[in-house]
């Protein structure tokens, strides 16, 4: 126990001190060394956090803001740690989505300290003058707490038809054999496929705020651009004509908020950009580079 | 060819506007209805059992063109990409060289570009579902009122007066009742 106390503090603390406690433990000196433990590692660093909070059973019940205190030397670094920590150990009614902790996920996208982010990617602020303010991610409808409605960003998303389409369906047997993709039109799907459909940029974006229901924002566009310059998906031309109307693709003001919030780094913005080039027909999508059914021959 | 493309975009939008009906947006599926009613019930549950009435189909005067779903808005935005790039040219080149022509095209340029760029504002804040049905079209009507009106009021002060970047000129070379003294 007291072993396991000291390997806790040489990881907070990681100073020399505490690293011959642990020696000292070890060789069952621990009682008169631990007087000499230092002062500062025991105060505790309390963070105070501000999360949003609304539950749809409390009937009437405005939306309000509770506030935590959070010790981080008892926790993790990211704002995932704390979420789980306060609900774990403070107030089990707490309500998010979370999965792979790790950024590859998208579940626990949120707005944290005014910016749209994934909580397990980013780094709690150890100022703790400051409080830090958690809301779910703006201008969804909520479910519960830090829990946003994503049913029409999904519906939105399927509307794009995101898979490979091919005209000759019939004289290529699926799963026969590959399509054949040149390095450099592959190299064209870099920054497009990484996404994962968090909705950081959708929902940090006006034009969506405005008309989500017929703008299909960033992160869909993006999407949508995959599939269009892919060169392997035959149906580019379908595709434009259906984002040709003036709300889907038009809406966008080129505000570049989604490119800004990224949690991935990506660049909604410009794959909406080359979306209104192809429209327009200042550009066009360039033949593949290797025939891609070759080997259906 | 300005006021055709003015009315044009006007139309389209206004249309896609006002005429809020489920069958009009492209992207409302009957699962997405369905979605919606569900999360307006989980959303509102108190305000769901206070008007419990049946659904009342809204009723608007516009035709119901499925302004969303088709029409091409390529042209529309190629050309206001054409008009942005060419004030560019056409601004410096009216200054430079004054001439009725110039003046003319200042004019037509910067009342369409301007003209644009409040559309869209009305496009995006007045919105049926936040301020009613009537208020878009009025903010509409009252836009193309303006803009028509600028650019009527700048061609005739174009052709019967010292012409718009002379008159710029003039404005910019108006001293205060120091100016004189500080001079001599």
């Amino acid at each position: 126990m007291l072993v396991n106390e000291a390997r806790q503090l040489l990881s907070r603390v990681g100073s020399v001190a505490a690293r011959h406690q642990l020696r000292a433990i070890s060789n069952g000196t621990a009682q008169l060394e631990q007087q000499a433990q230092p002062k500062e590692a025991k105060e505790p660093q309390v963070k105070k956090f501000e999360i949003y909070r609304w539950n749809p059973d409390n009937a009437g019940e405005k939306p309000y803001m509770q506030t935590y205190e959070v010790d981080l030397r008892e926790c993790g670094p990211m704002v995932l740690d704390a979420l789980i920590k306060i609900k774990n150990e403070l107030d089990p009614t707490l309500t998010f989505r979370r999965s792979c902790r790790e950024g590859i996920c998208g579940s626990c996208a949120m707005n944290i300290g005014g910016t749209n982010t994934l909580a397990c990617i980013s780094k709690i602020d150890t100022n703790t003058s400051k409080s830090l303010k958690v809301y779910p991610l703006p201008h969804m409808y909520v479910v519960r707490d830090l829990v946003p409605d994503m049913n029409n960003f999904y519906e939105q998303y399927r509307n794009i038809q995101p898979w490979l389409q091919r005209k000759n369906e019939a004289g290529e047997q699926k799963g026969k054999a590959q399509y054949l993709q040149s390095v450099e039109d592959r190299s064209k799907l870099d920054g497009l496929y990484e996404c994962i459909l968090c909705a950081c940029c959708s929902t940090s974006c006006p034009s969506y705020w405005w008309n989500a229901e017929k703008y299909l924002g960033p992160a869909v566009l993006m999407q949508a651009y995959r599939w269009i310059i892919d060169s392997r998906d035959e149906n580019a031309a379908e595709r434009l004509g259906k984002l040709k109307d003036p709300f889907s693709v038009y809406r966008c003001h080129t505000i570049m908020n989604c490119t800004r919030t990224c949690p991935k780094g990506l660049n909604p913005g410009r794959a909406i950009a080359e979306i209104k080039k192809l429209l327009s027909g200042l550009a066009s999508k360039p033949a593949p580079k290797l025939e891609t059914a070759a080997l259906h021959k | 060819m300005s006021l055709s493309l003015v009315l044009r975009g006007a139309a389209r939008c206004n249309a896609a506007n006002l005429v809020k009906s489920a069958r009009i947006t492209p992207l409302k599926s009957y699962s997405t209805l369905v979605a919606n009613a569900q999360r307006r019930a989980v959303v509102q549950p108190l305000a769901l059992a206070k008007i419990a009435a049946p659904v009342v189909r809204e009723i608007s005067v516009s035709a119901p063109r499925m302004a969303s779903a088709g029409g091409s808005h390529t042209l529309l935005w190629t050309v206001e990409r054409v008009v942005s790039a060419g004030l560019l040219a056409v601004i410096p080149a009216a200054f430079i060289a004054p001439s009725q022509v110039l003046d003319a095209l200042l004019a037509v340029s910067v009342v369409i570009h301007a003209h644009w760029g409040v559309e869209a504002m009305v496009v995006d804040y007045m919105r049926p579902s936040v301020v009613g049905n009537i208020l878009p079209k009025v903010a509409h009507i009252a836009l193309i009122i303006i803009s028509v009106a600028t650019l009527g009021g700048l061609f005739y002060f174009i052709q019967n007066d010292v012409g718009l970047a002379n008159g710029i000129k003039r404005f910019w070379a108006i001293k205060g009742k120091d100016a004189e003294k500080k001079q001599a």
